[in-house]
Order: structure tokens, then C-alpha cells, then sequence
């Protein structure tokens, strides 16, 4: 092995604690999941533990279970694309030096988040997510009247959802598109 | 002298085998007799040798009770696991509860640890691979289901230390599998192993990039394999000879042993011929003294009504596999078999149906594990792959969710199935009284938020932390899966990051103390010589 190498792997050692994932994989902030991936196999090729595996002494055994740990960790949070996005927020704002490591708090944002977005798309009540589904239903049959109805009703049981009230609005539009123009009252 | 050597051996349920790689070609390793598979049976004869391979196969009927098969569905579980109940039900060989829960096995006058018996397979494996390269074997790569949780893996590991091997890494069957399949070929592909074994059955979804073969994800059943196939006939057969007779042949165990055997052969040339005939004369006595026969046909539509559940069982963990990868049937360009029951014809056209392409031929089911695992030997035993690069790298998950206990019997997640190993997390635990000296974790694996759902990994105690007011004493644990896929724990007291000692006060793996008494008992041990 030479000499060159072992350095290289003593600095990358010290360093880990001040790399984000980005770096430890060496990679541009805001990389893909494609150049994640590459990156992942190209830093697996120079550091997987059994390359070093017949390798005498224990202490470069340590160092590059070390490294390879972190490479995995890394890999882990930024092959996910809601992670991702989340740890880049949080590396590149100001609270950085204390977000390197994606911890347990991240991890439970990211389901919350999550959650609420499935909830806003579907409703937060067992009533509203029932009359949307119904409403849906309507939409697809173009029968405009009954989504109207639908999303009214679910609207009753979740007044504040955005979702719902769009979808009104959209529907409303199409039903004032489809109204008999013209004066049709009766003389 | 010659450089050192290290084998595969891919130690089976039902059948072992073991391989070499020699010059980067592996090849399997024959015995005397020109095997290439071995039962994975110990039989321990009257004069104190023990016999293991096919030969002993021949002893679960002759010396029933002094004959152990299937040890692996055993090992590594507690004694009152569901699985223990189960074949303390249906062997003939006697399974008592050892300390701590664990399981040993009592044959003739002693007692055995099931890493004990397991060393003995592994024991043979290693003197069929000595006769044939004509020198000493030290060392190995160990194959284990990919859904064998630590205290499996732990096991394993034992068995290997006590046969006298070192075990330079314990590698999962289908990623065995996947590295014989693609060593060598440059090619980038996605690949899904469905391995279904004597006893297990385990499904990898594999990205194969050049060099690298990466694990995207892993599934399966730790109870469900070849074995539950046989179990279908025996049930059929013992159910007509009941209504023909009168006489339940399940209620003998030496009844039951035929019996066995029989459902075995039988599924072994329904799958090959279409029909079998199935005949065991002299099965059992009626009461009267009459000796009675047991004849039947098996016809291959009726054999396929019979396991068709369990066959879908398997399609069940697929989807599980593929959802978890991200990925569809349609995007998988090659299915590996891996394990003899995937030479039933229902397999194979089940498998076509659900992937929508056939699966790969060329690759022999019952060996190609050990061939993996042979490549992977020579790789870890190469000093030149750090100097010029390796000719591939394994990049495994862990196929289970790593989770500690907390209050009300609920758990929580630290590390996801699916992980790539090794990796490391850690988590802070607070003290929770006024002067509290020790904090005391219990660590499962599992996908269930309930304990009583996921396995119990062992409790781990800290000591020797600062005493302070409660929740003043922050504890920072780290849990570790290493690339054997085996959890390791430690703790530092977060303000002086001193280090605090660690005892595992409940596990159900061997002490180092029994270990070292295991050992001695086994280079003990004669291997029996077959008889001509």
C-alpha cells in the first residue's frame, strides 16, 4: 500500500466530523440521485472494508470501518429524495454545524411532514377523506353537480383544507361553463 | 508453504456443500464418493464417533433418536420460540431447554449447544476440503440466510469458531448467489434471487453495476422452505392411511420418520417425472399383529393443489422485496433460483408468471451459494486488493429493523431494514431517577412497534457513568451492524465522553466460557469413516 494512500485515509479520518454528506462522498451540494448513486460505488470501490480485509494492521482496519460507516450513512440519507431535500435545507442554512449528522429529530420531521402532506391531499378527517374520495369519483365521471355537492360536504368536516377548496373552485368553474348562457327565466 | 486458503461453505438446512476458489476460478469440492452435496446430519453412533453427510441421512431411521437433521431451523432462537415447540413436536431426537433459554439437544450421554452440532457439518466440510486440496483449511466464509437475524448470525459465527475455523465473514445466501452469477461478466443489470432453501426462503433484490453488486433490498420467511412441502404429502398420506385403517402414523416417531421420507422422495420425482409412486412396505403394525403397507400415487395436479398456498406465500414476500427496492417485476432483467425445491416445475412456472420472464438456466440451485462464497473468501484473503482494487465488492443490507425497547412494551426504530452495512447510529438515554448508577437497554430486531413482535436481541447494562440528578446524565449508546450483519453496542456518558462498561445481562448466544468448553469437546469428537 502506499504511502500516499495512507495519508489520504488519515486526513479523510480526521476531517469526518466536520464533512456534510455531500462532502464525505464527494460530491456537489444539490447532487442528484443518479450522481448519488455513482458516487456511492465510486467511494465503495477506494473504501469498502473488504478491500483492507487481509490487511495486517488493525488500527487502518478502524479508520476505514470508520470512513465506510459514514459513506453508508450518507448514502442512506441522500439516496432518499425527501431526505435529501430536508439535509440540504438544513446544511445549507445557518444552523449547519449542528446538522451535519442526520439524527432522529430529522428522521421524525421528515415522516411528520410527510403525513401531513398525504393528510392535506386526502383529507384529515375520517368524514372529509369520504366525501373527497366520493367527490373524486364524480370528477372522473364528469358529473359535475354531485362533486360539488361532495367537496361541499367534505368542506363541512375540514373548512380550512386547501386542497378541497381548490378543487370547489374548479369544479364551480366548470359547472358555470356547462350553465345554458342566455336568458332562459320566463316572461 | 503455499499462501493461506479459505472456503466457502454454504451450510444448508437440509444439504451443505463447499467450495474453493483456486486462480479465481471456484469450483465445488467433491468427497471420496464424488458428492457434491452433503445432508446437513449428525449421527452419533454407539462406539462415540459421529457421522455426518449422506450416511447419516441413512440413520434417521436406524438410530432415530441419536440422529440430528435440520439443526439450522433451531439455531440461534430461544427454547420457547414457536419454532422449537414445533420440532420438539415432529424430531425424534431429544430437545431439552439449556440456561438462559436457550436450546440444547440431548443425544446418547450429553448434551449439545446447536452451534455444537452445526460445527460438526462445518467440521466435515472442512475435512472433505482438506483430503481433496491434500492441506490444512483454516479459514471460511459462512453462508446464512439473508433474513437471519444476530442472534442466527451469532450462532453461526459460534458454530464455525468451535469446528475450528476461522470465519472470516458470514455472507447472505441469495448475495452469494448473486456474486457466482455476475462475477467475472462486466455486465449491469438488476437482479431478484429467490432462494428458497430446505428451511428458509429468502428473496435479494440485487443492482449489479460492473464491479459492485448492491443490495436494494431484502425479504423473507425464516419459516418456510422445502420442508413444508414434504410436510403437505405426509399430511395427505397419514390422512388416508388413517381413514383406511384406523391408525394415525403420525402418533410413532419411528412411523413418522418413514413417513417423512417418503413425502420427501415422493415431491423430489413428482417434480422431475409428473407422478410418483409412492410404496413403504411394512410402515407400521395394526394392533392385531398384521403388517401393514403404505402404497400411493401422487399425480403432479394434485401435488400442485397441495403447496400452491405456500407458493404464493413466496410471491407475498416478493412483493414485500420489490415494493421496498422501489421497484416492479417488469424492472428485474434476470431471476437466479437458488436451492433444490426451485427445481419443482410449479415453482418454475410461478416464478415465470410473476416476473414475466424465464429464469436464468446455467446456474445450479444447490451450488452456486457455495460458490459465492468461495470467491468471497479468496477476495478477503487477497493483500493485493487493496493495492490494485478488488474484482468486486459486496454492498449488503440489513434485512431487519434494529429497534431498543421503551415503556409499555412498544419499540422504538434505530436503524431500518434495508440499510446498507456497516453502518452506526447513535441514540441518548437519559437517567431516570435521582443517583442512578445503571441504565439498562433492551435491543430487538423486528418490523412490529409492539416487542412482543420482534426478536429479543439480549439487554445490555451500562455501567460506571457519573452519578447525578435524573435526567442530568446524558448516555450516548452507538449500535453497530458490522458486515457479518452482527450487532454490536457501546456506550460513552455524553459530558466526559468517557467510555462506561457494557455487560450483556440476557442473550441467548453461547458464553465465552462455553464456547472454549465447546471447542475442546469438539476436536474431541472422531468423525466417523463411511462404510463401504
Amino acid at each position: 500500500m502506499d504511502a500516499q494512500f495512507l495519508i489520504e485515509i488519515e486526513t479523510l479520518a480526521a476531517v469526518l466530523d466536520q464533512l456534510d454528506y455531500y462532502g464525505v462522498l464527494k460530491l456537489q451540494q444539490g447532487a442528484g440521485a443518479a450522481d448519488v448513486k455513482a458516487a456511492y460505488y465510486r467511494e465503495s470501490r477506494a473504501y469498502h472494508p473488504d478491500r483492507f480485509a487481509a490487511v495486517e494492521s488493525a488500527e487502518l482496519k478502524e479508520l476505514i470501518g470508520r470512513i465506510y460507516r459514514r459513506i453508508n450513512e450518507a448514502y442512506t440519507v441522500l439516496r432518499d429524495d425527501q431526505k435529501r431535500v430536508r439535509y440540504l435545507a438544513d446544511v445549507t442554512g445557518p444552523d449547519r454545524a449542528r446538522k451535519l449528522r442526520f439524527t432522529e429529530a430529522e428522521e421524525a420531521a421528515v415522516s411528520q411532514e410527510q403525513k401531513k402532506k398525504l393528510e392535506e391531499q386526502f383529507g384529515q378527517t375520517p368524514n372529509g377523506r369520504k366525501f373527497y374520495a366520493t367527490a373524486a369519483l364524480e370528477l372522473k365521471a364528469e358529473r359535475w353537480e354531485a362533486a360539488e355537492r361532495a367537496l361541499k360536504s367534505a368542506l363541512m368536516y375540514e373548512p380550512g383544507n386547501p386542497k378541497f377548496k381548490e378543487q370547489l373552485a374548479a369544479v364551480q368553474a366548470e359547472l358555470e361553463k356547462t350553465r345554458v348562457k342566455g336568458d332562459y327565466r320566463i316572461k | 508453504m503455499s499462501e493461506d486458503i479459505a472456503v466457502g461453505i454454504d451450510l444448508g438446512t437440509s444439504y451443505s456443500c463447499v467450495a474453493v476458489a483456486v486462480d479465481g476460478k471456484p469450483q465445488v469440492i467433491p468427497n471420496e464418493w464424488g458428492e457434491h452435496t452433503h445432508a446437513s446430519v449428525v449421527s452419533f453412533l454407539d462406539d462415540g464417533h459421529v457421522l455426518v453427510g449422506n450416511d447419516a441421512k441413512k440413520n434417521i431411521i436406524t438410530n432415530a433418536e441419536h440422529t440430528v437433521y435440520s439443526a439450522k431451523r433451531l439455531i440461534g432462537r430461544f427454547y420457547f420460540s414457536d419454532e422449537v415447540k414445533k420440532a420438539q413436536a415432529v424430531m425424534p431426537y431429544g430437545i431439552v431447554e439449556g440456561p438462559n433459554n436457550s436450546v440444547r439437544i440431548q443425544v446418547r450421554d450429553r448434551t449439545l449447544a446447536i452451534p455444537e452440532i452445526s460445527a460438526l457439518v462445518l467440521k466435515e466440510m472442512k475435512a472433505i476440503a482438506e483430503t481433496h486440496l491434500g492441506r490444512e483449511v483454516k479459514k471460511a466464509v459462512v453462508t446464512c440466510p439473508a433474513y437471519f437475524n444476530d442472534n442466527q448470525r451469532q450462532a453461526t459465527k459460534d458454530a464455525g469458531r468451535i469446528a475450528g475455523l476461522e470465519v472470516l465473514r458470514i455472507i447472505n445466501e441469495p448475495t452469494a448467489a448473486a456474486l457466482a452469477y455476475g462475477f467475472g461478466k462486466d455486465i449491469s443489470q438488476k437482479i431478484c434471487v429467490y432462494d428458497l432453501g430446505g428451511g428458509t426462503f429468502d428473496v435479494s433484490i440485487l443492482e449489479i453495476g460492473k464491479d459492485v453488486f448492491e443490495v436494494l433490498s431484502t425479504a423473507g420467511d425464516t419459516y418456510l422452505g422445502g420442508d413444508d412441502f414434504d410436510d403437505r404429502i405426509m399430511a395427505w398420506l397419514a390422512d388416508d392411511f388413517l381413514k383406511a385403517h384406523g391408525l394415525d402414523l403420525r402418533q410413532n416417531k419411528f412411523c413418522l420418520q418413514m413417513l417423512k421420507e417418503a413425502g420427501e422422495r415422493a415431491k423430489i420425482e413428482v417434480g422431475r417425472d409428473g407422478v410418483a409412486e409412492i410404496s413403504v412396505p411394512g410402515i407400521c403394525q395394526s394392533p392385531e399383529g398384521q403388517v401393514l403397507d403404505l402404497t400411493a400415487r401422487l399425480q403432479q395436479d394434485q401435488f400442485n393443489r397441495m403447496v400452491m398456498d405456500l407458493v404464493q406465500r413466496t410471491f407475498k414476500v416478493c412483493d414485500e422485496a420489490l415494493q421496498s427496492a422501489r421497484l416492479t417485476a417488469a424492472d428485474v432483467d434476470a431471476v437466479i433460483l437458488v436451492g433444490g425445491p426451485t427445481r419443482l416445475p410449479i415453482i418454475r412456472t410461478s416464478v415465470r408468471h410473476y416476473f414475466q420472464k424465464d429464469p436464468l438456466t446455467g446456474v445450479d440451485p444447490d451450488q452456486v451459494v457455495a460458490l459465492g462464497a468461495a470467491i468471497q473468501g479468496a477476495a478477503l484473503l487477497s493483500t493485493s486488493a487493496a493495492e490494485y482494487g478488488q474484482a468486486s465488492y459486496l454492498l449488503d443490507v440489513t434485512p431487519l429493523s434494529l429497534r431498543v425497547g421503551t415503556v409499555g412494551g412498544f419499540s422504538e426504530k434505530i436503524i431500518d431494514k434495508n440499510t446498507p452495512i456497516p453502518i452506526e447510529k447513535s441514540k441518548t438515554f437519559t437517567t431516570s431517577r435521582d443517583g442512578q448508577d445503571r441504565v439498562k437497554i433492551r435491543v430487538y430486531q423486528g418490523e412490529s412497534s409492539k416487542v412482543d413482535g420482534c426478536e429479543l436481541l439480549g439487554e445490555f447494562e451500562f455501567t460506571g457513568f457519573r452519578i447525578g440528578y435524573r435526567g442530568e446524565v446524558q448516555i450516548q449508546v452507538t449500535f453497530e451492524i458490522d458486515s457479518n450483519g452482527i450487532v454490536n453496542v457501546a456506550a460513552t456518558d455524553l459530558e466526559t465522553g468517557q467510555k462506561t462498561s457494557t455487560t450483556i445481562s440476557l442473550s441467548s448466544g453461547l458464553s465465552e466460557q462455553d464456547l472454549q468448553r465447546a471447542i475442546d469437546d469438539n476436536a474431541g469428537m472422531e468423525l466417523a469413516a463411511r462404510q463401504p
